[in-house]
């Protein structure tokens, strides 16, 4: 992929319309808990430090890219806890979380399927309790953010040789 | 009245039937299904007066299980609850005999709107 056609894709995916995906998918899952902001931290923050649950969904069409969440493994757990209304500490299975955890990265990734050009067909998700690695990624749109003593990221990222991603942990 | 909610996520079929019931339709009979084949076979022999699917999941996809439904000869009102809310997708899901499609993230106030226009209270 060239340079040109990575800026063009930049163009086409603005950071405030991600940022307004992510703010509307988090307020209407998290129900009550919405109440307290996503807060965006600076350009530059580390990735949420370890141990964390990572979530990745591909878009393979007229678009090719990739959307990419990491939460820390108790934001996870709160999430989890969230979208099952239960109480916080409530009792919830590892399947829970893989399931929630892939749910959110589903419902972002297919918001913003629908802000890059089309035709084109999202995956299913991919969860993982590590850090998912994708190789030769350029990132479009990287978003580190707090939740109260929590953060997150998200990637939405193309592959540097114009082909299909190729995802790993 | 019984909905058939048909979503490979437990965790959204959870946000579905809260939403439900948050846009005031809590009181109906609510049947559980994980992908579009097992949606289908419930269908089938429930006999639902809604069903609520999502369009991307494993085994069988939500429009598969739709075009399937109709193929059966049901015509149970079918409303996709789903990600992916282009155009293209209305348009598809609308000529296979989908009543509405809501896009996920949705309010309780969109359920009420939507299903209200297929006689849902």
């Amino acid at each position: 992929m060239t340079g040109t056609t990575v800026d063009s894709q930049i163009d086409e995916l603005s950071e405030l319309d991600v940022v307004s995906v992510v703010e509307e998918v988090w307020a209407t899952f998290l129900g009550a808990d919405a109440f307290m902001p996503l807060i965006p931290l600076a350009p530059g923050t580390p990735a949420p430090a370890d141990p964390c649950w990572d979530a990745a969904i591909t878009v393979a069409g007229a678009w090719q890219g990739i959307i990419m969440i990491s939460l820390e493994a108790g934001l996870a757990h709160h999430v989890t806890e969230a979208m099952l209304g239960l109480e916080p500490g409530g009792e919830h299975s590892t399947e829970d979380v893989v399931d929630a955890v892939g749910e959110l990265v589903n419902v972002i990734g297919g918001n913003i399927k629908g802000l890059v050009p089309g035709p084109s067909k999202l995956s299913l998700p991919m969860v993982a309790r590590a850090p998912i690695r994708v190789s030769s990624l350029v990132e479009l749109v990287r978003l580190p953010l707090a939740w109260g003593e929590h953060q997150l990221a998200l990637v939405v990222g193309v592959p540097a040789g114009g082909d299909s991603v190729e995802v790993g942990t | 009245m019984k909905i058939l909610v048909v979503d490979d996520s437990r965790v959204m079929r959870q946000i579905v039937i809260r939403t439900l019931r948050q846009a005031g339709m809590g009181g109906h009979d609510v049947v559980e299904a994980e992908n579009g084949r097992q949606g289908l076979e419930l269908a089938l022999a429930e006999s639902p007066d809604l069903v609520l699917s999502d369009w991307n999941m494993p085994e069988m996809s939500g429009i598969d299980f739709l075009v399937s439904l109709r193929a059966a000869g049901s015509n149970v009102p079918f409303g996709f609850v789903t990600t992916e809310g282009s155009e293209d997708m209305r348009a598809r899901a609308l000529s296979s005999g989908a009543s509405f499609l809501i896009a996920k993230p949705f309010t309780p106030e969109t359920f009420e709107q939507v299903l209200s226009g297929v006689g849902v209270s």
